[in-house]
């Protein structure tokens, strides 16, 4: 077996399909884009009561299972691809595999229960692309804190989905998931400062992934602190994971840009239909 | 109620445990070297194989089990410096060149129709011998000296029975015609005859003599 696989060689069954981040987020299905709000709402969080909800919620669900899938890859990975990192890192990533693993299992049980069957969603890769740097503290950064740090938003915005919908089975799975990850997210801070801790050059560099990666997956406004954003920034859940405060500024900002971004390109869009 | 002050046998009559034992330290370290080894080897190609299986529950197992592994190397790291070994990474070694070559050759399966290969590697090849070792030293070892080598290797054990089942289970699935058969039996005894090269997980002595004593 080769160290290093490819994105584009992920194993799938026949049921699998896979698109790019920009189609995945045009999925009508998902509920995003309708930053002037429905019906007179004033707010796009994922609630029961947004006109869209449980098509929204069973997308946002698929999304969540197939990105466990990927981090359960991602992880699995790191424990192949190099010889030359700490034993103990090594040994974190495989629990990280066992935890994916079971989110995988939760998140295939929630997609049932939510009426939705495996691949009536299409899945992008690019959470296994942030896992395939062939520098493992840029894995750490691209994965544990950002994409880990936003599934600790999203389990936030679907657990009080759950809470609010009274469906207890949402609302307990979703906390147990939210606990792996506050965990994922600490192990991978915990990591990159001792990796990085005589090399401020990296560990900046990996930083910096970490934004791109962070407003990545702020892609089209999805996730920010306005309520123009169906997911919110879990604040508490990432101090709890080890974020600063000026760290957590920082991703409210990047996801303030995508979000202000999403807005002028879907006005650009009228005026040209306008003109 | 009995006189607390009555003197007691220190050993109650249903404690037949021995003191005498198969390995000294230095024997019993260099066996748990050889189990990290082969448990590193182990977690490290699970993990790597799970992104290139697309069959959803093996998928599942692979990164299940890829932790059960780890943990079990991370026991034997642990117990590797109250044998004397201050040093577990040096003494984390293969026992031998064929032991290499026959986890280069486990691990070799990549492509995703190649999923039968990998499981059969590891769930009819490397976990039995690996049970079989196992079991040689926790029925060999002095049972009162080397007391927290048969706890790690009781724990390690319970799992290796629970993953060989899950294994087994999900290449009986996969198996479906004479030629999965023989796909099978062909990587099995490939696989196997370099196991017995390598002399099991230990090497020469793996199940029988301490290696020492084992005739070249």
């Amino acid at each position: 077996m080769r160290r290093h696989l490819p994105a584009s060689e992920l194993a799938r069954d026949e049921r699998f399909h896979t698109i790019t981040m920009r189609d995945r987020m045009a999925d009508p299905r998902a509920g995003r884009g309708r930053f002037e709000g429905d019906n007179g709402r004033r707010s796009n969080r994922l609630t029961p009561d947004l006109p869209s909800a449980s098509e929204a919620a069973r997308s946002m669900m698929h999304g969540i299972f197939v990105g466990e899938i990927q981090a359960l890859e991602g992880a699995g990975r790191t424990c192949f691809d190099f010889d030359d990192i700490p034993f103990a890192l090594k040994l974190d990533m495989a629990r990280q595999a066992w935890d994916e693993a079971r989110h995988v299992e939760i998140s295939v049980k929630l997609s049932a229960w939510m009426g939705t069957e495996i691949g009536q969603f299409a899945e992008n890769t690019v959470l296994f692309e942030a896992a395939c740097s062939a520098d493992p503290v840029m894995r750490l950064a691209g994965v544990n804190r950002a994409l880990e740090g936003l599934a600790i938003d999203v389990f936030t915005t679907m657990k009080a989905f759950g809470e609010l919908a009274g469906d207890p089975f949402l609302e307990f799975c979703e906390d147990w998931m939210l606990a792996d990850e506050v965990t994922h997210v600490k192990m991978g801070s915990d990591w990159l400062r001792r990796l990085t801790e005589s090399d401020p050059q990296r560990r900046a560099a990996a930083l910096e992934f970490q934004s791109v990666v962070d407003k990545l997956f702020s892609y089209g406004g999805t996730r920010s602190d306005s309520d123009e954003s169906m997911i919110g920034l879990a604040r508490r859940f990432r101090e709890l994971a080890g974020f600063t405060d000026d760290e957590i500024s920082h991703i409210a900002d990047v996801s303030d840009e995508a979000l202000s971004e999403a807005k002028a390109r879907k006005q650009a869009v009228r005026a040209g239909a306008g003109a | 109620m009995a006189d607390p002050r009555k003197a007691r046998a220190p050993f109650a009559p249903w404690d037949r445990r021995e003191l005498p034992g198969a390995f000294d330290v230095a024997e019993s370290a260099k066996r748990v070297s050889h189990y990290k080894w082969i448990e590193m080897k182990l977690f490290e190609a699970l993990g790597g194989w799970v992104a290139t299986v697309p069959e959803l529950d093996v998928k599942m197992r692979l990164g299940t089990h890829c932790y059960k592994h780890a943990w079990h190397a991370e026991l034997w790291h642990k117990r590797l410096p109250e044998l004397r070994e201050m040093n577990p990474d040096r003494l984390t070694q293969p026992p031998n060149d064929q032991l290499v070559a026959f986890v280069d050759a486990m691990t070799e399966p990549e492509k995703p129709e190649l999923t039968i290969e990998k499981l059969v590697g590891v769930y009819r090849v490397l976990i039995p011998h690996k049970i079989a070792a196992y079991t040689y030293h926790l029925n060999n070892t002095s049972q009162i000296t080397d007391a927290p080598t048969i706890r790690s290797l009781r724990f390690a054990l319970s799992d290796e029975f629970d993953d060989w089942r899950d294994g087994e289970m999900l290449i009986q699935s996969l198996i479906e015609t004479p030629d999965d058969v023989e796909r099978a039996a062909r990587h099995q005894a490939r696989l196997e005859t370099l196991m017995v090269a390598a002399g099991g997980i230990a090497g020469p002595g793996s199940i029988g003599l301490p290696a020492e004593e084992v005739a070249p």
